[in-house]
């Protein structure tokens, strides 16, 4: 499984627990179009942290950042 | 009344017709809670902003600030009533007050429009990078400065009005300053026009900045359509609450003489307690008005938002439903959740405990609903440092405290226990147990976030052991 599919299945497991079970698209916002919260947000970033070991602290972190899983899997390709 | 999604009404409200009538609709569920000329400058402005793409920024900006100078000119709004407080408190009697805050709201706007080119200039200057915490310290030093001994008469009757004048503002230029640093930014003209926009001329940023709206704005005619629809629909479900309001009073104030809160409370306090049940029932009663007193406002401000375009998620979204704190937390009071985590979830988040997840998480959630939560407050009633000084602002002000406290330790727990797993029952009696839990937490809880100063944090804790029937324990 590559990162982008492990991040999609992330990302829907957390969908699950908010009862929302529709099909998400790899462009889709997530945050800031309210499906996800910005404490599922700080969940997710935790997971980046601890998975892809991105430092968000020497990021200028912003929500577009992590808004889809494109975002996130380009955020992970392109971080040193 | 799904009529944003019935192909008819879209395509009626993009013909001439159409938008007269969602005006005139928009008008009347506004103007009985404002005074005519902001309903009607609120409304048509909002009206202007969605139809006039290209024109949004300079539409925003003078709608923003002729409604900022005509309040203030025509005494409509807060920093008039507390400036004549502390002037005849210092007899400075002949002052123009009206002219002073004019004479301040100018030099704010000319200092903020430089600091946000400032910010754009210089996206790694101290200013741009901690905006919240050079605002705070300079409101700090501006307190300090005329509170002091060496402040009085006119000097402190100025320097007051530069602090009236200044903090409605700033919970908004943290927005304003973060967008001006990203490659994105607006232009500073619609930064402006975002501090105490129009439609909600407040100390909270409904709509947050900037860079909120630009990913909400409606891009095509059938969009906008949907959007005024719904901004129609949200404008008359806040009259719907307001009427439930007036009509709780009614019932239950008028005709079953059940008291208010701060009534109970200092009922209590004079050795008049009222029965138990008719204390809870005050204590209900008094949750339920705050309850609908935030909904229909935040309506009000996001239907005229949406009217001018912009895709805003509601103020406050089935709070009732709730099945956790942190859910309540989240539904309640949308904007004011999304300021804290902004602005104090988001930067601790990133700064402390970063070994320690659960840690970090409990931390950064403690600081958004119990730090900022109380900061925010403390600064929204600034004026009683000016007129009652800062020992009693902050003696009076220990209840609230509590309750952030308490508050900002359920949710954190809250956010703990759904971190771990935890999901409330979907079923009927695990729906009751939750909106039991939730709300029966939120109403014991209003006893003490209750704004009125005049009971202190003990009186509150005799009255809730009261309410328990465990008095004598304490």
């Amino acid at each position: 499984m590559n990162a982008k599919q492990k991040i999609r299945e992330y990302l829907r497991e957390q969908l699950v627990n908010r009862r929302d079970t529709a099909a998400i698209d790899d462009n889709e916002s997530l945050f800031v179009s309210g499906r996800l919260d910005s404490f599922s947000m700080m969940n997710l970033v935790i997971y980046l942290e601890d998975n892809y070991q991105v430092d968000f602290s020497q990021l200028e972190f912003d929500v577009s950042l992590v808004d889809s899983i494109n975002a996130i899997a380009s955020l992970i390709n392109d971080y040193p | 009344m799904a009529i944003d999604e019935r192909q008819w009404f879209v395509t009626f409200v993009q013909t001439g017709a159409g938008k007269l009538l969602l005006f005139m609709i928009a008008l009347l569920a506004v103007a009985p809670h404002f005074s005519f000329w902001p309903a009607l400058l609120a409304t048509g402005a909002a009206m202007a902003m969605g139809l006039q793409a290209k024109r949004r920024s300079r539409i925003l900006f003078a709608a923003t600030w002729s409604s900022a100078i005509l309040t203030t000119m025509l005494g409509e709004n807060d920093t008039l009533d507390n400036l004549l407080d502390v002037m005849a408190q210092e007899r400075a009697i002949g002052m123009p007050a009206e002219a002073l805050a004019i004479g301040w709201l100018a030099l704010l706007a000319l200092m903020i429009a430089a600091a946000l080119y400032w910010a754009r200039r210089a996206p790694h200057s101290i200013l741009a990078r901690r905006p919240l915490v050079i605002l705070l310290l300079l409101l700090a030093v501006l307190c300090a400065a005329a509170n002091s001994e060496l402040s009085q008469g006119r000097v402190r009757v100025v320097l007051w009005a530069g602090i009236f004048v200044f903090t409605p503002y700033l919970w908004f230029l943290p927005f304003a300053v973060m967008d001006m640093r990203g490659r994105q930014g607006e232009p500073l003209m619609h930064q402006m026009g975002m501090l105490r926009p129009f439609w909600s001329p407040t100390y909270l940023p409904f709509g947050k900045g900037a860079a909120f709206l630009r990913k909400h704005v409606a891009t095509s005619p059938a969009e906008l359509a949907v959007t005024h629809l719904k901004a129609v629909k949200l404008l008359c479900w806040a009259n719907v609450l307001y009427g439930l309001r007036s009509a709780l009073d009614w019932v239950c104030m008028e005709r079953l003489h059940i008291p208010s809160m701060p009534a109970a409370l200092e009922a209590f306090g004079a050795g008049r307690a009222y029965p138990v049940a008719v204390a809870w029932a005050a204590v209900i009663l008094s949750t339920a008005r705050y309850g609908l007193k935030v909904a229909y406002w935040a309506h009000l401000f996001i239907g005229i938002a949406r009217l001018a375009g912009y895709r805003l998620p509601r103020g406050s979204w089935r709070p009732l439903e709730a099945q956790t704190l942190i859910e309540y937390f989240n539904r309640f009071h949308y904007y004011f959740k999304e300021l804290l985590v902004d602005l104090f979830f988001i930067p601790t988040f990133f700064k402390v405990f970063k070994q320690h997840p659960r840690m970090r998480m409990f931390f950064a959630t403690f600081m958004a609903a119990g730090v900022g939560n109380a900061l925010w407050h403390f600064i929204r009633d600034i004026n009683v440092v000016a007129t009652q000084g800062v020992v009693f602002a902050f003696s009076s002000f220990t209840s609230y405290l509590f309750y952030c406290l308490i508050l900002a330790t359920g949710v954190g727990l809250s956010q703990l226990r759904a971190n771990a797993g935890f999901r409330p029952s979907l079923k009927w009696h695990g729906r009751v147990l939750s909106f039991l839990t939730v709300w029966g937490f939120v109403v014991c809880m209003h006893v003490f976030s209750d704004e009125s100063r005049s009971q202190s944090l003990e009186q509150r804790l005799r009255f809730m052991a009261s309410l328990w029937g465990v008095l004598e324990w304490i």
